[in-house]
Formats: C-alpha cells, structure tokens, sequence
C-alpha cells in the first residue's frame, strides 16, 4: 500500500466521528507493520507506519524538497558507534527514508538523524483503541502527549 | 550579457536526464550477428563496474520504478509521464550513461556505442517530440568517436556530444582532438557528466565509501576544466561549448582564482594560450544546477554567481530518475527569483542548446 506522487491517497475517515481532535483513519488492521501509507487527516498529508503495536504518525513532506515520505522506505539503520568499532543496527521499523535523497526521519520524534537539531518532519501523536486508529492532528507540542493519554484513556 | 530570450510559451527546459536500456537484450537489434552471438556466449550484461554499491537500486528514487517491470531508465513512456508530464518540461537532454570506455575489446565498445545511440532514436527520440539527446562516444577511441559524431549529427534532436568525466587521460589531450574537430565541425556542444569508472576518483588512491565517491566527483570536473583550457582546446577548436553536467560549480571561482595566478607565471609551458584561463572558462563552459549547491546561508548562493560572474553559465537539470534528483519546483531556493530564475529554468539552456536545429 506503498503510495506515490500520483497515486490517490488512502481515504481519511471523514465519516467516522472525532473525539476532541481525534481523527479515526481505520483499522489496526488495515495497516502492515513496517509499510509506509499516506493518509489525508483535516487537510494535511500524513504517513502512518505501524510497528507491531505501536503506531507513527509524521507529516508527509520532506523538509528538503517536498517528496512524499510515504513513497520511502521503513526500516532500522546503523546506530552511532566508535570509529573502528561494529557498526551496530537497530530502530528496525522506527526509521523513514525519503525516496529521493534517503534523508532519514526518526518516527518517534520526527528528527532527521543527520541534523536532528535543525531538521525535522511534525509528529502526530497516535492512539489505538478497540481495534481503531486515531490521529491527533490538534496537538503541536510533543510533550501534550502523555496528558492526553492519560485523559482519553486508550489502550492499544 | 546579452543573450537571446527564450519563446514565451516555455517555461522549463531539463538539460540531465537519463535512459538506460533496461537489459543488454534491449540493444540486439541494433547489434550485428557476431555481437548477439558474442553477447549471449559471453554472458555480457552491462559495461558498468563500480566498487561503491549506491544505497539505491539503479540509483534511482525509489518512486521513479515503472509498473512495467523494467528499470527506471529503461521505461520511456513511464518517465515521459513522471518527468515531462507531471513536471510540465517543454525540452529534455537524455544523457545514457553506457560507460563503453569500460571495455577494452575497442571492436565491441564502438559497437554498443552505435546501439545505444540508435535505441535512443528508436526508444525515446521517436516516442515524444520534447527528447532531445546526447550522442554517446567511446572515450577510448577518439577517431571511432568523431565518425559516430558525424553518423548521429545527421539526426537534429541529437544536440550534444556525451563525454563520461572519468576518463583514461584528461579531455584536453591530443588524442582526443579528432573527437573536439567532429563535434565543432557539427555544431554541437560536448557534455562532460558525472560518470565513467574504472580510475579511483582521488589523486590519493581508492576512498572507502560511496558518500567519498560521490562527493569527490568535483575533483574529476576540475581535472577535466584545467586540462581542456591548458591543452588550448579552445584556441585550437574556436567555438568549442563545453557542459558540466551534475559536477556542481560552486569550486569554479576558486578554480578560476588559482589557474590565473599560476599562468601568471607558467605562460610559457602553454604558449598557445592568448587570454587569462577564466576567460576560456566563462567563455567555453557552463554547467547545470543539479546536483544544486545547499549553502545554510542561501545569500551565499548569490555571492557565489557574482563571483562566477555570468548570469548566463547555469541551467537547470533534474537529473531524474536519479536519487539525487532535483526538484524543478523546490531546488532553487527562493533568493534565486525572477529574471535569473527564468534564465536558469528557460533561457541559458535555450541559447547553449540548439533544440530545433534543422
């Protein structure tokens, strides 16, 4: 379900109802873990990757030039290390690359990783619940996310 | 500087993009029989040999893959789609990256060279009047090269002589004259592009990585710059256009700096050179944007082409399907507006380049 340029995006789910800026945007499983997929939430271009459980939610644009992010790929990458020491792999599933010139996206934060101080996608923060998946497209501030955990209660 | 406008209904002229047959098969019929034969018993399959794997199949963008099943340079009604549909592109100049200056049989290499200039006709000139294309030459046989010039000129959507920036010897050298009098006597400008391989990229021996590799494919356009204007390519070809195609350009002023203090006081080992060596090169050369310098300080950029100074040397390329491909609408960054973005997009490629030469 890998989208491009042109391809049409998923249909949001206008229809399902919004729980104070919730957007529904389908089942768990209509997602495959590790699949990037473009979503249209309230106007705005988002990719959606699943990893098991867990689920990631950034805006689709490269801050470089604009590509589709849900076009790239997810996966791990090569983590810092020592010069001359193994290269260890990990974030497998938690890492998008963009299509056209690779830059890497942390799908927890929405940093680049390789300047993730001046370089970021927005992140949406996510929540399952009885089997759906909901989209916070309200929240700007990542630290808004545990709050609202707490207050709407969802369990994955 | 005055230089012709290009007509107002254009707005977007790419000058790098590249076709690639999508398997060895694709060229057979262009192919006598003793080189099908040869291509099936030896099992060839391309001339392409490099030590750095990309990072990207075909390194290609990795939405740039055709439904069809072939690669993304081996597709053209896909990239006629994604490219000159969906970016609105008016001209594009195919440059087919077929290193036969790889292969040592010169017999075989001239042969592919012929074919793949002829699949370019067939596969891509034909299907969409906005191709244009470069005519690919065998860098290691100059007078092989010059009689393919002459056979393919012949064709006016051919308007460039395609020369790999690695190469066996640097461009300026009196083995390649035959080649620099075939495309001067056709009119044709020749364009140097990233590419070739073979040779490692440093004067230091072979780098590690592909990032080294890529990264370091300015040193080869400088090589190449310093050798064609040393050599008197330009005194002894009047008229000679050269493009540097995807080597960037931000290194061109230093280079200009240093070639003219060093003439200075080396004029008499290139007694055949009349004017200070930047002046060959403002007036012989000129170079497309992508891969498009990022300075973090945009103003940068202009202070670079002040230092260039001609507003006429850049012209926009994508590079498509390339990985590193530069997006028409968001690679130049907004400090690059009005008449320079126009002349960048549209015009300097429009006066270099002869699209509708007859």
């Amino acid at each position: 379900m890998t989208s491009s340029v042109l391809e049409p995006p998923v249909e949001s789910s206008s229809k399902q109802p919004v729980t104070r800026g919730l957007v529904d945007i389908g089942a768990v499983s209509d997602f495959v873990s590790g699949q990037p997929t473009r979503v249209e939430v309230g106007g705005r271009g988002l990719v959606v990757v699943r990893k098991g459980d867990e689920f990631f939610a950034l805006r689709d644009i490269c801050p470089h030039q604009r590509a589709h992010l849900s076009a790239g790929t997810v996966s791990g990458t090569s983590l810092p290390c020592q010069v001359g020491a193994p290269v260890p792999w990990g974030r497998e599933g938690e890492i998008v690359s963009c299509p056209w010139h690779g830059w890497e996206f942390d799908l927890r934060t929405g940093r680049s990783l390789a300047d993730p101080r001046r370089v970021r996608v927005r992140r949406y923060p996510v929540r399952v619940a009885d089997g759906r998946v909901w989209v916070d497209v309200r929240t700007r501030r990542p630290g808004v996310q545990e709050k609202q955990e707490v207050e709407i209660g969802c369990v994955v | 500087m005055d230089q012709p406008r290009a007509p107002e209904g254009l707005s977007l002229i790419d000058c790098d993009v590249h076709n690639y047959p999508s398997t060895v098969d694709e060229l057979l019929p262009f192919l006598s029989a003793r080189w099908q034969a040869y291509i099936e018993q030896s099992g060839f399959a391309d001339p392409w040999i490099s030590s750095y794997p990309k990072m990207f199949k075909a390194a290609a963008r990795r939405d740039a893959w055709p439904p069809s099943g072939k690669s993304p340079e081996g597709d053209e009604p896909y990239a006629r789609q994604r490219l000159l549909d969906e970016w609105s592109v008016d001209y594009a100049v195919l440059n087919p990256l077929y290193v036969v200056g790889n292969l040592h049989n010169l017999d075989f290499a001239n042969a592919l060279m012929r074919a793949v200039n002829d699949w370019t006709v067939a596969q891509w000139l034909d299907a969409d009047p906005r191709w244009r294309a470069s005519i690919l030459v065998n860098e290691q046989d100059p007078a092989a090269s010059a009689e393919e010039i002459r056979r393919c000129a012949r064709d006016p959507r051919f308007v460039q002589v395609l020369l790999l920036v690695r190469s066996h010897a640097p461009f300026g050298r009196r083995q390649f004259h035959p080649l620099f009098a075939a495309a001067r006597d056709a009119g044709l400008p020749i364009g140097i592009h990233f590419g070739g391989s073979g040779a490692p990229i440093t004067p230091c021996g072979w780098p590690s990585y592909y990032l080294e590799d890529h990264t370091g494919m300015a040193q080869a356009f400088q090589t190449q710059v310093i050798s064609l204007v040393c050599e008197g390519i330009f005194e002894h070809f009047p008229g000679t256009q050269v493009a540097l195609v995807e080597g960037g350009f931000a290194w061109l002023p230093s280079l200009m700096w240093r070639l003219d203090k060093n003439y200075k006081g080396l004029r008499a080992e290139v007694p055949w050179l009349k004017k200070l060596p930047s002046e060959y090169i403002l007036d012989g050369f000129r170079a497309t944007t992508q891969p498009m310098e990022e300075p973090s300080n945009p103003k940068h950029l202009l202070d670079l082409f002040d230092m260039i100074g001609r507003d006429d040397f850049l012209m926009f390329a994508t590079d498509y399907p390339h990985w590193d491909f530069d997006s028409p609408r968001d690679a130049l960054p907004p400090i690059i507006d009005g008449g320079l973005k126009r002349r960048i997009l549209v015009d300097n490629a429009w006066s270099f380049y002869d699209f509708e030469r007859t």
